[in-house]
């Protein structure tokens, strides 16, 4: 898995490339902790279009970054979902409990 | 007739993609769609990560023992052919309370995977034993879908 922090305006988009697994999840983890509580950035991006997999440890750092973000008042948004990483979060019931774009373009045109 | 394929494992995460890689393919092969492929991966994932979190203590040298079996027709429910995990530890007895899920209501982290495992496998069953533990998953073709919405 690669992960990587890139700035548009406010928002800070966070590209994963891989799969995010027991393995690789604290990683995950650890950036956009980093991004929402030491970096303060208003608005953290999840670019998931290359995340062909993702297990429950994935998605507990995704739930994290969201409830941190709630705590801080700030957004945490995802988007590029492949098929796998949506019927992961469906199956968590959680895909209704994050903001969810299709693409980058609307992901950074949301709530600006 | 019935196949196996045993895979002996330390409890290294960084196996885990190789042992899904090898999973998915053997599930395809048995007959499942490809989005019931992936789901049964992520429910032996997570069974996985179930041993080497709770069984293992997040121990990475420890050994791991999954069986695939492919179940024929006659030997399966209902006249239809399936696939059976089998994974054994050595490590420490579950708590059977925990391997009933956890209410979903509540958006935490933690906690989903027997929730994932039971949602996707058509019966999941744990069996302490004197050197460790066992589950069994389950899963046949043409049964409840994998994913739901």
């Amino acid at each position: 898995m690669h992960i990587s922090t890139r700035q548009s305006g406010d928002a800070t988009i966070v590209d994963v490339v891989g799969d995010i697994d027991l393995y690789n999840s604290p990683e995950v983890r650890k950036i956009l902790l980093e991004s929402l509580k030491e970096k303060r950035a208003p608005r953290v991006i999840m670019n998931l279009k290359g995340v062909k997999y993702i297990d429950s440890s994935g998605v507990a750092s995704l739930v994290e970054g969201l409830k941190v973000s709630r705590t801080l008042n700030s957004r945490f948004i995802l988007f590029g979902l492949s098929t796998a990483a949506r019927e992961v979060l469906e199956l968590s019931r959680l895909i209704k409990v994050f903001e969810v774009y299709a693409n980058e373009e609307e992901a950074l045109a949301a709530g600006v | 007739m019935d196949y196996s394929l045993k895979l002996e494992l330390s409890s290294h995460p960084q196996l885990m993609g190789v042992v899904r890689s090898a999973v998915e393919r053997f599930v395809s092969d048995v007959g499942f769609d490809q989005a019931d492929a992936r789901a049964i991966v992520l429910a032996l994932d997570e069974a996985l990560t179930n041993v080497i979190r709770h069984a293992y203590d997040n121990r990475y040298d420890r050994p791991i023992a999954v069986t695939l079996r492919r179940l024929e027709p006659a030997n399966a429910v209902n006249g239809a052919s399936g696939i059976e995990f089998i994974v054994e530890d050595h490590g420490m007895s579950a708590d059977p309370a925990k391997l009933r899920g956890r209410p979903l209501e509540e958006v935490r982290p933690g906690g989903l995977g027997v929730h994932l495992i039971c949602e996707i496998m058509d019966s999941f069953r744990y069996e302490p034993s004197a050197t460790g533990n066992k589950m069994i998953l389950r899963k046949l073709r043409g049964q409840k879908p994998s994913t739901g919405g």
